[in-house]
């Protein structure tokens, strides 16, 4: 590789070791917070460094690469291979970058093995953005991108057809890898996919092929293949499935599942709970068994689970499971009934669980349990609180987010608190509020409402982590496209359980625009149906504000000082903002207050981080 | 004992009985005095008389007895049948004169309602306005209810104005020359937006059209077809579906007389009518009632004016409806073919399109259309079935003239189709979107995918055909122009490029288009040549970024600020590597208009100047 690549892979690691520890190394509040300031500064110097080091480096390569050679192309692909590496993905977005233009160079040169490589590197960047941020999204969202997915996969294995022809071993892997690739994801109709996965084994099986490729590893593709067949099912029995679906289906299984089951015996454990889980679930989704065999049968795998156990499999039984089994109680509420007690004595163990984690242990996979029980909690009057749950994954696995969130509430409550002064009654379109009598209950209600829709207006970003606290560097267009989708996750996180729903409209509506135009987002929200526009408008403009003043730097490239940000805001009145709010931005007094607000909300939310890590605070 | 029969006073009325035993001829065996003067004889010949012979002449209302075997008759005399008659017209019309006072009453009323309806929409709406005037989305949001309810009692006045001109003989009816795929793509244009809101399926189909330029009046057809299509779609509950179906007959079979019958059928499933309203659906001021419709506006004189204009133009209309079920509405119209010169659109012949749809019929019928050119459809269903095809079709050197996408896919949207297509076919392949969408919504997104032009639904062949010949024809024309021909030679482009290959390539590649390409070295360099030259002298800018010297946004941003007619307006395409949100949002406050990314992507580069020059040469719809 070569220096400035070593260098922003080193930097890109060095930001990810930054996150805050949970148990801080210092006394008091005070060095913890001055550490925080710290990292904070040192991520914006890398990212910083790491945006010179694309423009002197990568883009001016890129920018000849007709003349490149290939040394140069070979390291370049190797920079690109360690962006995207199964278990550590330090950059996705840039490894499609890179592998898009080693695409159009191939296609240019009709070098068809490159083209064949370059197809599956792309189908692979794809997976990686469906697999890992497209989790909870409308289906709508995600079809672009695992079109994309099937296509790149899809072009690359229709080349089998000329596999004799294509006088090249790796590229004649890449066709058979992308052969069975085509599967991934979810399909509109079932058979599809079970078709698609069909054929891969045929042509696995095919001597034909093998014959003319016998130093690849064909059974291990066919084991593969299986797995796939296996696996990701779950959408299935939405979409009819046949008998013959669910007979290809159940053929896999089964020999993946004797596999998985003399594997346990030659290591003389017993058969992993994930794997009892899928077999028991695809026996449900076939029609075998029904929901409450399966659920009856989940139970019983949860409550072998040991709650000191802090591997991978430890943390599939004791986050995992339950996140699938408030699955199947969100979509089956008839069946719910004495089980929501049962989730509700699962999610207190989650939570023992979670601070009982040795930090040393940590991993990916952790936080990625717990966003997926976040995304299937059935909250009730029994269980812990929704938003509980949420503001502690966002604490502990998205500091910068729930950073930026706290300010955003401190500096809307401080907006809310200034209007009040003037308007009593200008949350009143809220029913609830209207409802207070008492004028000190009112104001405090309406506090309270500012600070809770700053702390979950971006909770929609736990779906793209990777692009707002792990990018060191500024966003491509495409990413920038991707994480318009945040607002969406997150009306989808909050707007079903109660003790979030009321801020879910915040969520959602952040980023529209006052006067409705395209130029927001997303469509879905239209100003005039929320009683609760007056606060979305404020989250709005505050949200805004801090972006602008602070994070937008590290990201969009655009920096600006708090006074030539409210400058830009005011000239936006009417359009973006509200011209209810940017008329008081007017005011030096406001203006200074929300100054204020914003440092101070930076403060608080590392207070609320420190003692949640268990840091110690002096009592008084 | 004779009866004496008097025959001085007048009678009127009288009665018999006959006597009718199973195979014998009957016989009268009662008769009173009336029956006799009427009868004109006495009784005991009236008794001895032919029954048959006896009531010639006389009106008389039958009346069984006894099971059958005797038979009551009541006699009338003919002045009495008369009055009765006209009594009984008398009673009708006084009916059918209550009926319509009646009807023009409760007109009045529900007119009176109507016309304040939303004139109390819009005095209150401007209200709220005015009291919000500061709040833009407010007074935005009253601005357009004010505007529906303008428009509706726009209609209302227009209504009522109409059946007063056919009322009063004023009406006549058009002879001109119309395009039938323009009338029913502007009735499309109408309907759609008021089907969607109530998330309708409207769904228009075109039968076998033998005549698309046709002779007639057709401000009234579209009158005609937009107040029954409008009907269904204001008598259809939400979620419902309303379907139409557009063909043409020959009158003579061969079509030699140059006339045609346009057949019009418009079904829904909505509320439906009663069979009692359906007697007088025609019928001015009559407007359907029911339970399920909350209020349904309207002056109720849209279908009187519809059967007036089908008359007037020589047609019919027929209805059938059940309550509950829904109604299908048939209309025959004749209309003189237009005389017409047949030229040729030049199509390659015998070769292969790849069209990809999964709707059975559009998809048959779109391959109809292209067969009938003499071109060679391959229809697919799937996007994924369409790339495996043009990959193979590319390695053995079989490539389509041209890729014509349908609206729906089995598997995934088009656009990702078109996207995938564009960079695995290169620029200059054809690729055409067939879609009932409003182009103004989807154009970004599908000219970025890499979509060329765009036939909107319902398909007409003349608008397929023809656009696919200019695709095609054009991308031939871009093929030849390899070969020394040029599609753009009067065009002009400024290449900004410091790195002597790319610009080398870029250069080669544009002239092969025939387009005249001049060259700078950097961005100062770029602005002298700019300034030099006469205004609207370049069509384009293709400004790389960084480059020594100046760099393309200081470039960009000086060009600008020149003080000449073109200054502004020059289209500025930015070349770059950096496809960084900053970079992009960079060239966009510099002044240029769009980006291309590097490495130098020849496709990206000709798929600019294709879009740009063909714009503006002849805008694809």
């Amino acid at each position: 590789m070569r220096t400035y690549q070593e260098e922003y892979i080193a930097n890109t690691q060095e930001a990810a070791a930054l996150t805050p520890r949970r148990k801080p190394e210092e006394d008091s509040f005070e060095a913890y917070a001055a550490r925080l300031l710290r990292d904070k500064a040192r991520k914006e110097e890398l990212t910083e460094r790491n945006m010179e080091l694309l423009r002197s480096g990568l883009m001016p390569m890129l920018d000849r690469l007709l003349e490149a050679g290939e040394t140069e192309l070979e390291e370049l692909r190797e920079f690109a291979g360690k962006l995207l590496r199964v278990g550590t993905e330090l950059d996705a977005g840039l490894f499609c970058q890179i592998h898009q233009a080693l695409l159009s160079l191939a296609r240019q040169k009709e070098d068809r093995p490159a083209i064949i490589q370059e197809l599956y590197w792309l189908g692979i960047g794809r997976h990686s953005v469906c697999n890992n941020k497209l989790v909870g999204l409308d289906i709508a969202d995600m079809e672009p991108y695992m079109a994309q997915m099937r296509l790149y996969f899809a072009e690359a294995a229709a080349y089998l057809k000329y596999f004799e022809e294509i006088n090249d071993s790796e590229a004649r892997a890449y066709i058979l890898r992308s052969t069975a690739n085509r599967s991934m994801g979810r399909f509109r109709r079932v058979g599809d996919r079970t078709r698609l996965i069909k054929r891969a084994l045929e042509v696995f099986q095919d001597s034909t092929y093998r014959d003319i490729a016998p130093e690849l590893p064909w059974n291990a593709y066919i084991r593969a293949t299986h797995d796939l067949m296996a696996a990701s099912i779950s959408y299935s029995r939405e979409h009819a499935m046949g008998p013959q679906d669910v007979a290809d289906i159940m053929e896999s299984v089964q020999l993946v599942y004797n596999r998985q089951v003399q594997a346990a015996r030659e290591r003389g454990e017993r058969l992993p709970p994930r794997h009892a889980f899928h077999y028991h679930a695809i026996e449900y989704y076939c029609g075998i068994e029904d929901l409450n065999r399966l659920l009856t049968r989940m139970e019983r795998l949860m409550d072998e689970a040991d709650p000191w156990d802090f591997s991978p499999e430890g943390m599939y039984s004791m986050i995992s499971l339950p996140a699938f089994y408030g699955n199947y109680l969100q979509e089956y509420p008839e069946l719910a009934g004495e089980r929501e007690m049962y989730a509700a004595g699962l999610y207190r163990r989650v939570l023992k669980y979670m601070e009982d984690f040795p930090e040393e242990k940590e991993s990916e996979a952790l936080f990625l349990y717990l966003r997926q029980l976040a995304y299937t909690f059935v909250e009730t009057e029994h269980s812990i609180p929704y938003a509980d749950l949420l503001e502690k994954v966002l604490i502990r696995f998205a500091p910068d987010v729930y950073v930026h969130s706290r300010i955003v509430g401190e500096a809307a409550k401080e907006l809310s608190r200034l209007i009040l002064e003037e308007e009593p009654g200008y949350f009143d379109d809220m029913e609830d509020i209207r409802a207070i009598a008492d004028p000190a209950e009112k104001r405090q209600a309406i506090l309270d409402f500012a600070e809770g829709c700053g702390t979950f207006h971006d909770a929609g970003k736990l779906n793209f982590l990777d692009l707002y606290s792990r990018t060191i560097r500024q966003w491509l267009e495409e990413e920038y496209e991707l994480a318009r989708l945040h607002p969406s996750g997150g009306w989808n996180l909050l707007s079903s359980r109660s003790s979030t729903s009321r801020y879910a409209a915040a969520a959602l509506g952040h980023h529209a625009w006052y006067d409705g135009s395209q130029q927001g987002y997303p469509a879905s929200y239209r100003r005039l149906d929320h009683p609760e526009r007056q606060m979305v408008d404020i989250i709005g403009l505050v949200d805004w504000l801090t972006d602008m003043t602070d994070t937008a730097r590290l990201h969009k490239g655009i920096g600006k000082t708090f006074r030539e940000a409210v400058e830009a805001a005011i000239s936006l009145e009417g359009r973006r903002f509200s011209p209810l709010l940017t008329a008081r931005l007017r005011d030096k007094r406001v203006m200074e207050r929300i100054r204020q607000a914003l440092q101070d909300g930076r403060m608080a939310a590392y207070r609320r981080m420190f003692d949640e890590s268990g840091g110690r605070t002096p009592a008084g | 004992m004779e009866q004496k029969v008097s025959t001085e006073n007048r009678v009127d009325t009288g009665y018999l009985v006959v006597e009718r035993p199973p195979e014998a001829p009957g016989r009268i065996v009662f008769a009173d005095g009336g029956a006799c003067a009427l009868a004109g004889i006495g009784l005991e010949d009236l008794l001895a008389a032919d029954p048959a012979g006896v009531l010639m002449g006389l009106a008389y209302r039958e009346i069984p007895l006894n099971g059958g075997d005797h038979t009551l008759l009541l006699l009338r005399s003919p002045e009495e049948e008369d009055l009765e008659q006209a009594n009984s017209r008398l009673r009708e019309e006084l009916e059918a004169a209550e009926a319509a006072n009646r009807a023009k009453s409760s007109f009045l009323s529900n007119m009176s309602h109507d016309i304040r309806t939303p004139m109390n929409a819009i005095l209150g709406m401007t209200a709220i306005a005015q009291a919000h005037i500061d709040e833009k989305s407010r007074v935005q949001d009253s601005l357009c209810k004010i505007q529906t309810a303008s428009n509706h009692l726009m209609s209302l006045v227009n209504d009522v104005l109409d059946m007063s001109r056919i009322d009063s003989g004023r009406m006549t009816i058009n002879s001109e020359l119309f395009s039938l795929a323009d009338l029913v793509h502007d009735i499309a244009v109408i309907l759609r937006p008021q089907a969607a809101q109530k998330q309708q399926r409207l769904q228009i189909e075109i039968g076998q059209i033998h005549e698309e330029s046709l002779i007639g009046d057709p401000l009234r057809l579209r009158q005609i077809l937009v107040n029954i299509i409008g009907n269904a779609v204001k008598y259809t509950q939400a979620g419902g579906e309303i379907q139409v179906e557009i063909a043409q007959r020959l009158e003579d079979g061969d079509g030699r007389g140059g006339r045609v019958w346009v057949d019009f059928v418009c079904r829904d499933n909505g509320i439906g009518m009663s069979p009692d309203f359906l007697e007088r659906i025609f019928q001015p001021f009559e407007r359907v009632k029911s339970a399920k419709v909350n209020r349904i506006e309207g002056t109720g004189l849209g279908m009187a004016i519809v059967k007036s204009l089908v008359d007037r133009m020589g047609g019919s209309i027929q209805v059938e409806s059940r309550e509950g079920v829904g109604s299908c509405f048939r209309l025959e119209l004749p209309m003189n073919a237009a005389p017409q010169e047949r030229r040729s659109l030049g199509l390659p012949q015998g070769q292969p399109v790849l069209l990809v749809e999964c709707q059975e019929v559009r998809a048959a019928q779109m391959a109809d259309y292209l067969r009938s050119s003499g071109l060679e459809p391959v229809c697919l269903t799937t996007a994924l079935s369409a790339v495996t095809w043009l990959t193979e079709a590319q390695y053995e050197d079989r490539m389509p003239c041209a890729l014509v996408l349908g609206q729906e896919l089995a598997d995934m949207s088009v656009l990702e189709l078109a996207a995938h297509a564009r960079q695995l076919a290169g620029p200059s392949f054809p690729i055409l979107l067939v879609s009932e969408a409003d182009w103004a919504q989807i154009e970004y997104r599908a000219v970025r995918a890499g979509v060329d032009a765009f036939v909107p639904c319902p398909l007409f062949k003349s608008r397929l055909l023809e656009t696919l010949s200019k695709l095609i024809c054009g991308a031939q024309g871009d093929r030849a122009g390899e070969s020394g021909q040029t599609d753009y030679s009067g065009f002009r482009v400024l290449l900004v490029e410091d790195n002597e290959l790319n610009q080398e390539i870029a250069v080669e590649l544009l002239s092969m288009t025939g387009v005249q390409v001049e060259t700078a070295d950097n961005g100062l360099h770029a602005l002298d040549i700019f300034r030099a030259s006469p205004e609207c002298y370049f069509d384009l800018i293709f400004m790389d970024i960084q480059m020594p010297v100046m760099d393309g946004y200081e470039a960009a941003r000086q060009i600008r600020r020149l003080e000449r007619g073109d200054a502004r307006s020059v289209y500025i395409v930015a070349m770059t590597a950096n496809a960084f949100v900053e970079d992009i949002r960079r060239s966009r406050d510099a002044g240029m208009d769009g980006h291309v990314s590097k490495p130098v992507d020849l496709e990206h580069l000709q798929e600019v100047l294709r879009t740009r020059l063909q714009r503006r040469e002849s805008p694809v719809e």
